[in-house]
Formats: structure tokens, sequence, C-alpha cells
């Protein structure tokens, strides 16, 4: 057992004979990526690939949270200087490493035990497992920035059951670990406290073949249930409301359902949705729309094009004053513009989904060619 | 490329992809990892129709059918296209119901009726308040609607019309809706006022009420279980002098005044009949526009199962070969993808001068409708086959989708007009615009006649490869053929009437001609849609793909038709050149497939689990 700790390193690592332990290690930023964290993950990821004497990866984070998200302060200062490019370099490298692990050759596992949004789903919900806790807490929360569920998510979130992926990107609503486990955005619940005794199992894995893993994490999962007020107990409104071809008709559908019942999480639902960026709302919900009919990869390269037009800026500044009112000043009193649904026509959502005209010099997402693909990962593509 | 081959409405599309996706109504299940949805064939006819309903009325509650009938223009016209081709990708069946509701019901309402028919019954139908049927075709009469044996007579004392079915042959047969579900119908039928028989026209009556009981003096019966489209609950009605209102004439064309006196501002029953008929012409240009995407579904299947299948290696101990590595293999469905490229360019160029027709372009969408309806169906039928051969025993499995496919589909070589009758139509109508355009000695205008004012192109006699992808040679080639031909068939007709043949006679028997000259004109059109879209392209891949495809649709044509040889317009040498060509290109496209067939923009959830991985979809832990 070798355990290598650089003082400084924001990803720590761990050998446990086939086993390697990563943790993402700012606790004070809540592990929020850094653009060093992931160039090392996805270092580290392509070498594990290659290496026959690796057989499973485990993911954690140190402290309270997972990973909070990506580092998009400092994306937003990078902006204010005029360098979207930089910005756009971030995303980039972010959607590859995201790309890496949804078409991975060996199992990751990853222990979702605190805090896990934007950036940290994107680390952790293309792996094989997610193991959520009492103490997960999950959230797409972009559009309350003037962003939209990016890493990959278009993909996830599509894919979950009915239409609650869109409630989950719109919306930014948080899950716990049972929602979590309900809606299949984690494979397996197992209680905090028995999470040491899991690790110590799972570094007894002889193969890469992940049956192995599984049936270790088969004996440990529970079935929590759904606390009363769940919206995951809601998925008939959910399902009627968020099928809606747009999301004024998703607006009014919330608000018809509000009539009939006077209910707490209805009404909750429509004030996130009244809050959000009408830009991002509408962005979000077509590209889930698109997502889900397309492989992980498209999704990828389609967020690519869209965080890149988000950045510069030119249809919408949301984006800068989003992560300022939430981030930076903390009014919490974002001025979107456009500031009403009606003047985010779509002739200009349908900007975000085209190829970013540069002089010359912007190219679409390159992804990495992967080769011995599991069968579970020629279905994402 | 998949906005140019879709063409319109794009995230309409993608919504209602979705909507199907996450519901459970549609028959969702993982086969591999991935999740397909595709009817389970396997239920019976009586389950079918009823979960053909439910999903119908799914998408009801979802708005999908807001402002089907009530909104008007190109752009409603399209959407409505856009979503009506998603239904018939997922189900012939799904299409088929809303289809007779919205474009036969309701258009029939909107187009043969006046202002009092608008406000009582389109905003019910599209609410489906009522449910519509269309009661046109009986047993003895199909294709030729003029014959029909519905009689209906006015009674003046009680201003009620009385609808009768006077024999067997009479019955309305194959009225989709009718035997289960639907409250209200069309009936077609020859119309006797005073001893006259003003011939035919079109009535509501209403045949189930809001219980689903049959109303009297009506008798329903099923036709029976099919060969697909077992979704569609087909039935057959008798009229025993049912009488309706006589506000129920649909009476934009032609009227009866209270005391049974018949008007009409269209004077000679010929026109009268056309202008009545013009309609319809919508349910040619989605059937035309549903077969070429049924295909796309088969073609998608076959070609990305070729890319991953092997059978016999063709070295000592080397690899087995992917089928699609076998130039026989590229030969049946390179040639056939072609083909489906070019049709859908011709699909949308059909769907755009619908939405934009005028009463003067009418005559013309009749006659290219009539044609691309045909051609584009029996296309259909031909690449089922092909595609379920390709992919072997796989594509017995009715869960595959290829083979099941042909059963669902085949109708549409025979309803909304019999492909061989339409096809006829496009000759006699091009007769007619050259004997008239000969008789007054003008230039022709209209029907792509337009190269018949130049002079009769010539064909180079060395036919080298650039010369076969030169896009005026192929023009040249398929003008001559259509120029040549037209004459001909002219001239035999003339031949004969000059014997004393009466016109009618003569055309049954050049009907060979005839059907050359149907055909040549068709993929003449056909090319020229594909020309188009290849023109505004920008310089770059994309167009230059797309010109392989233009060129292996027109040589494979040309490879295809013994008219070439038969009239002389290639030489045997040329024949072989072409030929060459075909394999030549066949090579060329085989690195561009799997780009083509994705291009598509069927969602994998909507193709056969064979196209993707059928290994693990096979697997003992799915069992």
């Amino acid at each position: 057992m070798a355990v290598e700790m650089a003082s400084h390193s924001q990803v720590l690592v761990e050998e446990k004979s086939g086993v390697r332990i990563l943790t993402l290690n700012r606790p004070k930023q809540l592990n929020a990526l850094s653009f060093q964290m992931i160039s090392r993950l996805l270092q580290l990821c392509l070498a594990y690939e290659e290496d026959p004497s690796v057989k499973l990866v485990i993911l954690k984070g140190l402290g309270r949270a997972f990973c909070a998200g990506g580092d998009v302060a400092a994306v937003v200062r990078d902006i204010k200087q005029g360098n979207w490019r930089l910005g756009a370099n971030y995303f980039s490298d972010e959607y590859i490493l995201n790309y890496v692990m949804a078409t991975y050759s060996k199992p990751q596992v990853s222990i979702l035990n605190g805090i896990v949004m934007g950036g940290g789903a994107g680390v952790s919900v293309h792996g094989r497992f997610r193991i959520a806790t009492e103490n997960t807490v999950f959230a797409m929360p972009e559009t309350a920035l003037g962003l939209f569920p990016d890493i990959g998510a278009s993909y996830f979130l599509s894919r979950l059951p009915g239409f609650f992926g869109e409630y989950v990107g719109l919306t930014g609503a948080r899950l716990d670990g049972a929602e979590m486990l309900a809606c299949g955005l984690a494979t397996h619940f197992v209680p905090s406290k028995r999470l040491t005794a899991l690790e110590a199992d799972l570094c007894r894995v002889g193969s890469s073949d992940p049956t192995f893993a599984s049936t270790i994490l088969d004996a440990y999962t529970q079935k929590p249930r759904l606390k009363q007020q769940s919206a995951y107990r809601r998925l008939d409104v959910i399902d009627k409301c968020f099928s809606r071809r747009t999301v004024e008709e998703i607006i009014s559908a919330l608000e018809r359902e509000a009539t009939q019942e006077a209910d707490g999480w209805i009404s909750a639902t429509i004030l996130s949705l009244k809050k959000a960026s009408p830009a991002s709302l509408k962005i979000s919900l077509r590209s889930i729309r698109e997502g889900r009919l397309q492989g992980v990869g498209q999704c990828l390269i389609r967020e690519y094009r869209m965080v890149c037009h988000v950045i510069k800026g030119e249809i919408s500044k949301d984006f800068v004053e989003g992560c300022r009112a939430i981030l930076v000043d903390k009014d919490k009193n974002p001025k979107w513009e456009p500031r009403r649904l009606e003047d985010m026509k779509d002739s200009m959502v349908e900007k975000y989904f085209t190829r970013v005209e540069e002089e010359g010099e912007w190219e679409d997402l390159k992804l990495p060619a992967r080769k011995n693909l599991p069968a579970i990962a020629i279905s994402k593509l | 490329m998949r906005k140019l081959l879709d063409g319109h409405n794009l995230v309409d599309r993608d919504w209602i992809y979705g909507l199907m996706t996450q519901s459970n109504l549609f028959n969702r299940k993982e086969r591999g990892g991935k999740i397909f949805v595709s009817p389970d064939y396997n239920q019976t006819m009586e389950q079918q129709r009823e979960i053909t309903m439910k999903r119908i009325w799914y998408l009801l509650e979802n708005g999908v059918f807001k402002g089907w009938l009530t909104e008007s223009g190109p752009e409603a016209e399209l959407r409505k296209l856009a979503l009506l081709e998603v239904c018939g990708i997922y189900d012939h069946s799904v299409s088929i119901k809303v289809g007779v509701h919205f474009f036969l019901w309701g258009n029939a309402v909107k187009f043969f009726g006046t202002k009092r028919h608008h406000e009582k019954w389109l905003k019910n139908t599209e609410d489906y308040v009522v449910k519509g049927c269309f009661a046109m075709t009986e047993l003895g009469h199909g294709s030729n609607v003029r014959g029909i044996e519905t009689v209906t007579t006015y009674d003046p004392t009680s201003e009620e019309f009385v609808i009768s079915t006077p024999c067997e042959s009479a019955q309305k047969y194959w009225i989709g809706g009718a035997a289960n579900h639907a409250t209200h119908t069309i009936v077609f039928s020859q119309l006797h006022i005073n001893g006259t028989n003003q011939g035919v026209h079109a009535f509501i009556a209403q045949i189930r009420d809001q219980d689903g009981n049959v109303c009297p003096n009506i008798r329903i019966a099923d036709c029976g279980h099919k060969i697909g489209l077992n979704g569609v609950d087909n039935g057959r009605i008798w009229f025993d002098n049912l009488r309706i209102p006589r506000e129920n004439l649909l009476n934009a064309v032609a009227d009866v005044s209270s005391d049974g006196k018949y008007v009409s501002a269209i004077k000679d029953p010929d026109q009268r009949f056309g202008a009545f008929m013009a309609p319809l012409t919508s349910g040619r240009v989605t059937i035309a526009s549903s077969a070429i995407y049924s295909a796309k579904v088969g073609l998608a299947t076959a070609i990305r199962y070729s890319l991953s299948r092997r059978a016999f290696s063709v070295t000592a101990n080397g690899p087995e070969v992917l089928l699609l590595d076998y130039p026989s293999h590229q030969r049946r469905l390179l040639p056939l993808l072609a083909k489906t490229y070019a049709m859908s360019f011709a699909a949308n160029e059909l769907k755009m001068i619908y939405v934009k027709r005028t009463p003067e372009t009418n005559k013309a969408i009749h006659v290219v409708s009539s044609g691309f309806k045909s051609v584009l169906t029996w296309h259909n039928m031909r690449t089922l086959q092909e595609c379920r051969e390709a992919v072997g025993g796989q594509g017995i499995k009715t869960e595959n989708l290829v083979g099941q496919l042909k059963g669902e589909f085949d109708v549409q070589t025979t309803f909304e007009g019999d492909n061989n009758v339409l096809m006829q139509q496009v000759s006699k109508a091009l007769f007619a615009e050259y004997v008239s355009c000969k008789k007054r000695n003008k230039p022709f205008k209209g029907l792509g006649l337009e190269h018949m004012n130049s002079s009769r192109p010539v064909l180079p006699t060395q036919l080298t490869s650039s010369t076969l992808r030169c896009s005026q040679f192929q023009t040249n080639v398929f003008c001559l053929r259509e120029r040549d031909l037209l004459e001909q068939f002219t001239s035999e007709v003339a031949q004969l009437q000059g014997r004393g043949e009466s016109r009618e006679i003569s055309f049954l028997q050049s009907h060979q001609l005839a059907e050359d000259l149907g055909k040549a004109f068709t993929e003449k059109a056909i090319l020229q849609t594909i020309l188009d879209a290849e023109a505004k392209l920008p310089a770059g891949s994309v167009k230059d793909v797309l010109g392989l495809v233009r060129s292996m649709y027109t040589l494979i044509s040309l490879e295809e038709d013994p008219s070439l040889l038969r009239y002389g317009y290639l030489s045997r040498e040329n024949v072989g050149d072409v030929r060459r060509e075909v394999s030549k290109l066949c090579g060329e496209l085989r690195p561009h497939a799997l780009a083509l067939v994705t291009s598509f923009g069927i969602p994998d959830s909507f193709l056969s689990p064979i196209a993707f991985n059928w290994v693990e979809a096979n697997a003992w832990s799915s069992v």
C-alpha cells in the first residue's frame, strides 16, 4: 500500500492494491474543480486505463462536500478581462474529462457523501457507480446563475424517468440521497458510517469486471424511504407540466395545477422558474430535449458550443450578472437581460446551438478516440 | 445534413420524440443497454387499436394537435406535417388515425365546408370532442371516386338529405376509425336532385353518439384483421335512408337551396369535381413523405448492422469481413440509400409547394404529387424488402422492425389512389399539356417541360467518369428521355386515334409507353430537387458528399431503366460505363455510409436494436 500525498496537491492519490482512491482536496472551496484539478484527474484517469494493475477507481471529496461545482468564479474573472477563450479552455478540458469518464473501460465508484452540484455531477454521474449517503445534496443550479446544466447533464438528465430531468435542470431543485437513488442518478445508497468498511471491501477487487464491484456494493446498499414532501412523489404533476413544448407553457401548466390545490411545492417550483434567467431556461430546455436523442459525446460537443456563446456574452450577459448576484456580491437580485421569457426569441435561442464564428480560430470540441469500450459505454455513444 | 434532410421544424420533432420516449405508453424497452420505443405488434388487434387511441389521447393532452385546424398558413401547415411525420416514424397506425381525423375529416370540413361548418366542427375536431372519419371508398370503387354508388336525394318537405346504400358493392369499406371509435364521418355520395345526378358531393353524418352506440339507420361492420396497420380500426358502413339536415352538405363548391334547387359557381361537372378534390392532395403529400421516413428507418438499420456484422473470410486465416465491405452488399444498399436521399429532397419540395399552393399551382401539384406518391411508396416497399434480406434472420424478428414495416406500409402503394392509376394520370396530364402547346403553337411552360423549348440534347458518345458525374450531362439524359418518351407516347396515341380508336382506348393500348413516361417525368423531377439542394450549399464536404449521392441516384436510375437501351439513348458501351460507374460510386460512398444514415436524424431509440449492439441485445443476461 503506497500512499502519495503532495501537500499542495488538490487531488490526493492512494494506491491500495488494484484500486486507486482519488480524493478531491479543496475543502475550503467545497472541492470546487479548479483547472489544475481537472487536468490532474484527466491525466490520472487516462493513465489508469492503460495500467493493467489498476482494476477500479474510487473518487471522493474531503470535508463536507463531494464537489460543489466548477470554478465558475475564475471563468467570470477571465471574461471580465476580455479573455473568454481561457474560460472556453476550462470548459473544453472539463468536458473531455466528463467524456473519458462516460466511456471509461474500468469501473469508477464515486462516493457522494455531501454536496454534489454542477461540475461535481460531471465527474461522478457519468461513472459506472454512484454511492449516495444520508449527507448527499445534489443539484444542477445553473439556470439561477445565467448558465445552463452542462457537463453532459443534457445526456443524463434527459434519461431520468418521465420529464424529471427537465424539472431538475430548469428549477435547480435539490435532491437528497434517497431521491438520487430513486431516479437513477445514484446507483447505490450506503449510510456514511459504513463507508470505511465499504472502501476496504472494494479495495479487494481483483478484476476490472464491474460485476465484482457490483456484488460488493449490492451487499451494502439500502433503499431509504423518500421523504413525505419529496418532489419525486409528484411525478404525475411533473410529467404533466414539464412535458410541455415551451418554458412559458410549462409555467402556465404549473400555475393551472396550483389553482387545483394550494401546494407549497408547486409554488416553490414556479418561483424558482420565475427567478431564473429567461435565456438560461430556454436554452436549457432545448439542450435537454436535444440531448435525449443524442449520445454523450454529441451532447458534450453541443454543450461546448452553447457554453462558448454563454461566455462570449453576445446574445445575453446573464452569466456574468448571475455570478455577480449569487457568488460575488451575493445580493441574490440578478438583473437578467432579456428580462422576460417572451423577449428571449427563438432566433436568439437558435444562436446558442450554432458553431462559433470567430476569426478562423474556434473549433468544435475534439473528443479523444476511445478504444476497448465496454458495452455500457458503447450504448452511451 | 440532418437540417437539410428533415428540412423544417427540427425542435418540434425533437419534442415529440421526447414525449414518446419518456412515456410508458409507447412500449419502452431496454436492449443492449439502450432504450427503444416501438409498438408491440404481438398484441391482439383489439389491444393494438386501444393502445393506439391511448397514445393519441396522450399527445392530445400534451397540446400536440393545438392549432391543427384553427391555424392557417405555411408555417402552421409545415409544423403539422413535421409532427405527423414523427408519429409515422413511431407507428404507421398512429399517423393514419391522426391523419384520417385531422387531414381527411378535418380538412374536408375546412376546405369543402363553409363558415357554418367551421364554427360548428373545427374546434371540436381539434379537441377530439368529435372523432371523425372519411367515408369515400366503397367495396366496388376505390381509385375511381366518380363511380361510387352511394346515393343521396333531397327531401324539401323536411329539408333533409337522405343517404342510402343501394347495393352491397356500395358499402363504404376500409373506413379508418369507423369500426370502433369514430362519432362522425364525411360521406361521399352521388347527389340526385330532381332526377338529375349532379355528381359526387360530400356530407357530414353522425355515426355514433357520445356513448359509442351506433346511430339509427346506420350499420357498421369490422373490416377484420389486416397484414399490418392493426392499430387502425377500419370499418364498413351501410346507410339505410339516413336523414341528415340540409346544412350538413359541405357547400364550398356547390349547394342545394331549401326548396331543392342545385346551385354551383362552377358549371362544368369535370371542373367542379376537380375543384372539389383538390384539398385531397394533402394525402399524397403526407404519404410520400412518410414512405421515405420508413425507408430511412430500414436503411439506417440495415446499414448500421452491416457495419458491425461480419461473415466469411476472404483470406486463409484472416478475420471475417464486414458485410458492408463486400461490393455486392454495397451494391444492394448504397444505391437505395442514394435514391432515398434524392426522394427525401423531393418529398420536402412537394411539402413546400403544397403549403404555398395557389389555385394556379393546383394542377401542377396534382401531377407532381401523383408521381411522387407512386414512386416513393414503391421505393419504400422495395427498400424494406432489400433491408430485410440484408439483415438476414434478424429481419424476421418482429421486434427488429425492418420486416414488420413491410406489412405496415404496404397499403401506401394502393390507397389514396392506386399507384398505377396515379402514374397514368401523370402521363395523361403530360399528354394534354403537349397537345395543347403544339396546337396553340405556344412554348412549354410548367410541369418542368421548359427544356422541350430548346433543341434536343446531344449526348456524348464517350462517357468518362467525370462526364457521368457532371450534373449537366445527368440533366440532359433525363430531359432527353422524358422528351423522347413524351413524343413517342403522343405519336402512338395519335396513330391509334387515326385508325379510329377513341382517345381513352388509345391510352390503354399505349400503356407501356405511358408507364415509361410517367417514371421518366417523376425521376427527372426528383433529380431537380436534389440538384437544387446541392446548389444551395456552400463549397465543402457536405456538398461534395451530396454530389456523390446525387450521381449515384442518377446513374442507378439509368442503370435500372431498360428505356435507355430500348430507345437508343445510350449505346451498349455507354450502358456498361454507367454500370461500372455505379460500382465505383459504391466504393466511394462506403466510408460515408454511417454519416449518411445518421444524418436522417431519426433518434436511436426509434430504430431497431440490431442497428446497435445486437450481441449485447441478445445476451443471456437480458433474457
